[in-house]
């Protein structure tokens, strides 16, 4: 008798448009991402940035050390020895793309350079764009991200 | 013996060995850092302490000698405490600039800090900052870095004799420097370099290129003299980063050479051609590997059929391996049927000697050649064996060498003079009496003598085999050239088959030249002329060089760093090369390999088939260890008839004279020894540089009879009055040292 009753009323659906209902009413759940920011957490770890010194010099020595931890092997490095015997970092790049965003490198670094930053939208158009280099993770750092 | 128990192991040594030496042979470690094998002991950093049974005092195990039933603790609390704070008492001045320093990774004070567990300092710091030293074109030199173990100070004391570098001032002012803080005077052999422990010493030419971490060693031999060392070469994608020593490894103990150590980057070097090159008209035209080897194969078929198989000529480098050279052989004479095989080797002399036999040598004599030019590990054994000796060493030669710091005897002058006391030393060996016959008494009465010598001067060799019979028991040490000198004799490809005669007849149409580069060697140059009227050349080589660019057909062909196979040195040693690195070029093997199939013969497929055949064909090569083991010869030395000539006329007499730098063409690719020594120059003494108004870098011209060749002017104080040299085997000296051995010259100086 009842299912009959159920069945003609259709009272499931008025059950469940109740709830909608209800939910129209509270504060979303969603962000509306491109044009919302979600909150990131203090220990989020992001495209990471590098740091630079007083002079704006990037503070890597091209020490080999990240590449070296990295389980991923997304950094490449290859430094040489400048004009007046100095230490000069030829290519330092990451592959975003075959990162994994666990943070070792930051861990790893003597000199305080690589950090694990905020960004998370590393989406792109064209795969060559993941390869950043020494001067992008820079950017990144200047731009506070 | 003496039995020894070192932490509850019972040992028995050697008396008069080192605690150190008991305790690896018990396989007890002991912590080092000033130590070396090499050298003498010297216990100046403390970290080997150890403690002795009822002896009051912590002792050093690397200088302390055994006694009978000492009991000796390596490890107990105390000592660590002890090894500890040493290590903390270092690391006050030594900066931490670990990520920058290129020995991470693997430096002693690095490896001791982990061992003995130091994570904090309880000093305050202060790490030194002084600028760093570049004066050395090899070697960069960082003080603040250096703990002073003195390891630096003593090889190039003890082993080089050089004594370039030395400890400066007293106490914690204490330095390593040069004297008077001039730039370094020294050979650029890097063997402080090598046993720093830090990185106060580092390669100029690695330099923050690369981590050893991120490095795959190879053990090979080094192709660049005849002295068969052995070496690690470090590579990582294909590209060989450094050339490192072994101490536990083959015959050189670890000593290595300027061009050994540094030369590395011609294997690098970017001007190496990938592609093989025809001529066309007068260009070259790039084409693929597979076509250059038919064009090759069927235009030898094509000059076989014409003019018969003695149409042929093969010239065999000696840089080859001995797989290399057995085939070149074959080619030549099983499939070809050709008697012309060229090398610009002898088998007048064959290997007698070994660096063991000089090691326990009482007397050497080294004849009329620069050893520690033309083979410099040689020489750093001539040197350290003379110098525990304290002199029984006696050295022939125009001018003074290095040898002169530990020869007891050294006899130089104007070749003139020289070859007349040459051969007053040979008679009065021979028993007559004369001015030499005080040194020919001590040769005589010697119980292990040495002699070194120059197999390439017929001359020298005729006064060697009247040493050799008047004192048999004279070990003889021929100085071959290149690395494989001794193999490709033994391969059978130095037949005495004269090139210069073979083209005279005008029977030759077409050449393989495998490697050698005829247009600079100054037995071959007068052949260039001739050359350009043959039908065919084909030139293999890892370099386009000038036999290159006259052949019709050019193979770019693999290093010995690419390749793998047997070198035979200059002691008659067999040591196996193993490829590090593939930059996608074939070797002169496959190349062979597709010659012999292609003109209808069978070759071995492998390097490894090639060494079964060669013990099968080669008689004195069928017992032997291909790795290390020595060949035993019929006979060391020829009987030759050959008199010193003198010939043209001048006012000056030049000799041939032999550089580290470089043995000939090939090291000349290397960017970092040209930058050290670039142009032939000729080296003349001060005096006569002013009386010609001379400096340093000039220009002036020589001219031997209707020759004239302009070099730049190096001053060299201890080349006689009216003596000059020019290096032989090097580009642009050819036209001249093709003319005699020791010749009259006049100079005119360039306006």
């Amino acid at each position: 008798m009842r299912n009959i009753i159920d069945t003609l009323f259709f009272t499931e659906i008025l059950q469940g448009l109740g709830i909608t209902f209800k939910h129209l009413f509270k504060k979303p759940v969603t962000l509306k991402y491109p044009f919302e920011k979600p909150i990131i957490f203090d220990r989020f770890r992001g495209i990471h940035y590098i740091k630079t010194d007083e002079k704006g010099n990037p503070k890597c020595v091209g020490c080999y050390l990240c590449q070296k931890v990295c389980p991923a092997e997304c950094i490449s490095i290859e430094t040489d020895a400048g004009p007046n015997g100095e230490r000069l970092i030829r290519k330092f790049e990451i592959a975003l793309d075959r990162c994994i965003y666990c943070g070792f490198c930051e861990e790893a670094c003597p000199k305080d350079a690589i950090h694990m930053g905020r960004r998370f939208d590393t989406v792109d158009s064209n795969r060559s764009k993941y390869q950043v280099n020494m001067g992008y993770l820079v950017k990144n750092y200047k731009k506070g991200e | 013996m003496v039995n020894v128990k070192i932490d509850g192991v019972d040992v028995q040594v050697e008396p008069n060995s080192t605690i150190l030496e008991a305790a690896e042979k018990a396989g007890v470690h002991i912590p080092i850092l000033c130590h070396d094998k090499v050298l003498k002991p010297f216990g100046a950093c403390r970290v080997c302490l150890v403690e002795v049974k009822n002896n009051p005092k912590l002792m050093t195990a690397c200088t302390t000698p055994v006694m009978d039933n000492m009991e000796i603790t390596t490890k107990n609390d105390k000592l660590a405490k002890i090894r500890k704070t040493l290590i903390e008492l270092l690391l006050i001045n030594h900066p931490l600039d670990c990520p920058v320093c290129d020995k991470g990774g693997e430096c002693t004070l690095q490896d001791l800090t982990y061992e003995f567990g130091v994570s904090q300092v309880r000093f305050d710091p202060k790490p030194n900052d002084t600028p760093v030293d570049h004066t050395n074109p090899f070697i960069e030199r960082d003080i603040d870095r250096c703990v002073l173990c003195g390891r630096c100070v003593r090889i190039c004391d003890e082993v080089v004799n050089i004594q370039a570098i030395s400890f400066q001032n007293r106490g914690t002012d204490t330095i390593i420097g040069t004297s008077f803080n001039q730039p370094w005077n020294c050979e650029f052999c890097g063997q402080c370099m090598s046993v720093c422990p830090v990185g106060s010493l580092n390669n100029r030419v690695y330099l923050f290129k690369n981590r050893p971490w991120n490095l795959q060693k190879t053990e090979s031999i080094c192709g660049l003299c005849s002295c068969g060392c052995s070496i690690l070469i470090d590579s990582e994608d294909n590209e060989v980063f450094r050339i490192k020593e072994d101490y536990d490894l083959g015959v050189n103990k670890g000593l290595l050479c300027v061009k050994g150590r540094f030369g590395f980057e011609l294997i690098n070097n970017v001007k190496r051609e990938k592609n093989s090159k025809i001529k066309v008209g007068e260009e070259f035209k790039n084409i693929s590997i597979e076509d250059a080897i038919s064009t090759a194969s069927k235009k030898l078929a094509e000059i076989k059929s014409k003019y018969g198989s003695d149409s042929i000529g093969v010239v065999v480098s000696s840089r080859l391996t001995n797989e290399e050279a057995f085939l070149a052989r074959k080619l030549a004479k099983d499939v070809i049927g050709t008697p012309y095989i060229f090398s610009s080797e002898t088998d007048d002399a064959m290997p007698e000697g070994t660096y063991a036999d000089i090691e326990n040598a009482d007397d050497i004599t080294v004849l009329n050649i620069d050893v520690t030019e033309s083979n410099p590990v040689l020489g750093f054994f001539i040197r350290m064996t003379a110098r525990k000796n304290e002199g029984g060493l006696r050295v022939f030669y125009p001018k003074m060498t290095a040898l002169k710091r530990v020869a007891s005897e050294f006899y130089t002058g104007k070749p003139s003079e020289l070859l007349g006391l040459i051969n007053d030393f040979a008679d009065a060996v021979e028993g007559k009496s004369n001015r030499c016959s005080e040194a020919a008494s001590k040769l005589l009465a010697a119980n292990s003598p040495v002699l070194v010598f120059n197999p390439y001067s017929k001359a020298d060799l005729a006064v060697v085999s009247r040493i050799k019979k008047a004192q048999p028991k004279v070990k003889l040490i021929p100085c071959k050239l290149k690395n494989n000198s001794q193999g490709i004799v033994d391969m059978g490809c130095a037949t005495g088959a004269d090139l210069v005669d073979g083209l005279g007849r005008d029977k030759i149409k077409a050449l393989v030249v495998l490697g050698e580069n005829i247009a600079v060697n100054p037995g071959y140059v007068n052949l260039v002329g001739v050359l350009s009227k043959l039908e065919f050349i084909l030139s293999t080589d890892p370099y386009f060089t000038e036999t290159s660019a006259i052949s019709d057909l050019y193979i770019p062909v693999a290093t010995f760093a690419e390749k793998s196979g047997t070198f035979t040195n200059f002691e008659g040693r067999v040591q196996t090369v193993n490829p590090a690195i593939d930059k996608g070029l074939i070797s002169d093997f496959d190349l062979l390999v597709s010659l012999i199939n292609s003109l209808g013969g069978k070759a071995p497929d492998s390097v490894d088939a090639a060494q079964e055949l060669i013990r099968k064909e080669i008689s004195n090569y069928s017992g032997v260890d291909f790795n290390g083991g020595v060949v035993e010869y019929p006979y060391a030395v020829k009987d030759v008839n050959a008199r010193y000539e003198i010939v043209g006329s001048g006012s000056y007499e030049l000799y041939r004279c032999s550089l580290r730098f470089h043995s000939g063409t090939f090291t000349t690719w290397s960017p970092d020894l040209t930058k050290v020594y670039k142009e032939a120059t000729i080296e003349i003494n001060p005096e006569d540089a002013a009386d010609l108004n001379l400096k340093d870098g000039d220009l002036v011209t020589v001219k031997a009879g209707e020759t004239m060749k302009k070099f730049y002017v190096e001053i060299e104080k201890y080349n006689p009055r009216g003596v000059v040299s020019i290096p032989m085997n090097y580009k642009g000296t050819e036209a001249i040292l093709a003319k005699g051995e020791y010749q009259r010259v006049e100079l005119i100086k360039h306006a």
